[in-house]
């Protein structure tokens, strides 16, 4: 059985081994998401329209959401480098 | 149309005293020749035009992994065994004249700085040195010794765990920029210490893990031309430096005799 390759930057979704493969296909997307989300979030933090409160229950929001994702990680072997893909000249997506 | 000249590499033609050794060229197949014009000598091999010609070589380069590996490798030991017996100005992989005519034109045209340039690189010698270092044991240094952070961090403690989310999403970024710099900062002191000793140091870029395949990452790049009689010298630097600050994290790599790529050029 193949492993995956963790500094390749490509996802590796061999026959064999497709459960992997696509996990962390998955898990690269919700990432990305996760990212966004999380980089919007900053942004309207940081553009003071919020009240206290909102901005609190969304810190709360994002910190579970970022747990989630280390527990994710954790049962599918992947370490952060895994859940990037190498957009070639564009450089990698996260 | 005759054969092609592959050119490795240029000496002064007072050194060749004693013949080549007997190398076989680029081809596999023809021997490697000295070529002298005046007080230049090349040392070329002849090439196939057909076999080589400009469109087959690009093709080559560009999908036939093995094939530029086993050629650029014949290329660098060629150059690298003659700059252990000659004053060399090496070529470029793949550098090819049509003819000894239009080799002998580009040669007499660069006649004066080749002289300079022979004079620069006799008796001196290039050497490369990396640093590695673990990116994750700088950041705790940084962040355990930076004041700005460190005032920052007893702030943040503070604050109610939402609020908290967000500080510590902005003072990572600060971490991460003040790693940065320390690591510039640290590198760039090295390289200043260590052109003391050269006649001449050069930042190069530096490769990614994919490149080097190692886990620590590199943070220097960097050539310098030294007279032989300094080698020992900043080969002992480096030495002091590796145990000085390994502990830290930081690694050294240096590597050299190199043919003077860095420091001659000639096209």
């Amino acid at each position: 059985m193949q492993q995956h390759n963790p500094t390749s930057g490509r996802i590796n979704v061999d026959p064999d081994n497709a459960e992997q493969g696509l996990a962390q296909l998955v898990l690269t997307v919700v990432e990305l998401l996760r990212q966004i989300v999380e980089r919007h979030a900053m942004r309207r933090v940081e553009g003071g329209t919020l009240t206290d409160e909102q901005v609190e229950n969304l810190g709360v929001a994002l910190m579970n959401l970022e747990e989630k994702m280390e527990e994710l990680k954790d049962v599918f072997g992947l370490d952060a480098e895994d859940l990037n893909i190498d957009l070639g000249p564009l450089g990698n997506l996260l | 149309m005759g054969d092609l000249l592959y050119l490795y590499g240029l000496i002064p033609t007072h050194e060749a005293t004693h013949p080549l050794p007997s190398i076989k060229g680029f081809d596999g197949e023809h021997e490697i020749f000295m070529l002298p014009n005046d007080d230049v000598t090349a040392i070329v091999c002849h090439l196939d035009h057909t076999a080589y010609s400009e469109e087959t070589i690009s093709d080559k380069i560009n999908n036939d992994m093995e094939w530029l590996q086993e050629k650029a490798f014949h290329h660098h030991e060629t150059v690298q065994q003659l700059a252990q017996q000659f004053t060399i100005v090496p070529l470029k992989f793949c550098t090819l004249y049509k003819n000894e005519e239009s080799l002998r034109e580009t040669v007499e045209k660069n006649k004066v700085k080749l002289k300079e340039t022979f004079e620069l690189l006799d008796g001196n010698e290039e050497w490369n040195l990396k640093i590695y270092c673990d990116d994750e044991q700088i950041k705790q240094q940084v962040s355990e010794s930076n004041p700005v952070i460190k005032a920052k961090r007893e702030e943040i403690s503070a604050l109610p765990r939402g609020r908290q989310f967000f500080e510590k999403k902005k003072m990572d970024e600060l971490i991460n920029q003040e790693l940065e710099d320390e690591k510039n900062r640290f590198c760039e002191d090295i390289h200043e210490k260590l052109k003391s000793v050269s006649l001449f140091g050069s930042i190069k870029k530096t490769w990614g893990k994919d490149v080097t395949g190692r886990k620590e990452k590199m943070a220097w790049n960097s050539v310098f031309l030294l007279p032989t009689s300094n080698v020992e010298q900043f080969l002992g630097n480096v030495e002091q430096y590796e145990g000085d600050f390994q502990e830290i994290g930081w690694k050294f790599e240096v590597s050299g005799p190199w043919p003077p790529y860095h420091f001659s050029s000639f096209s």
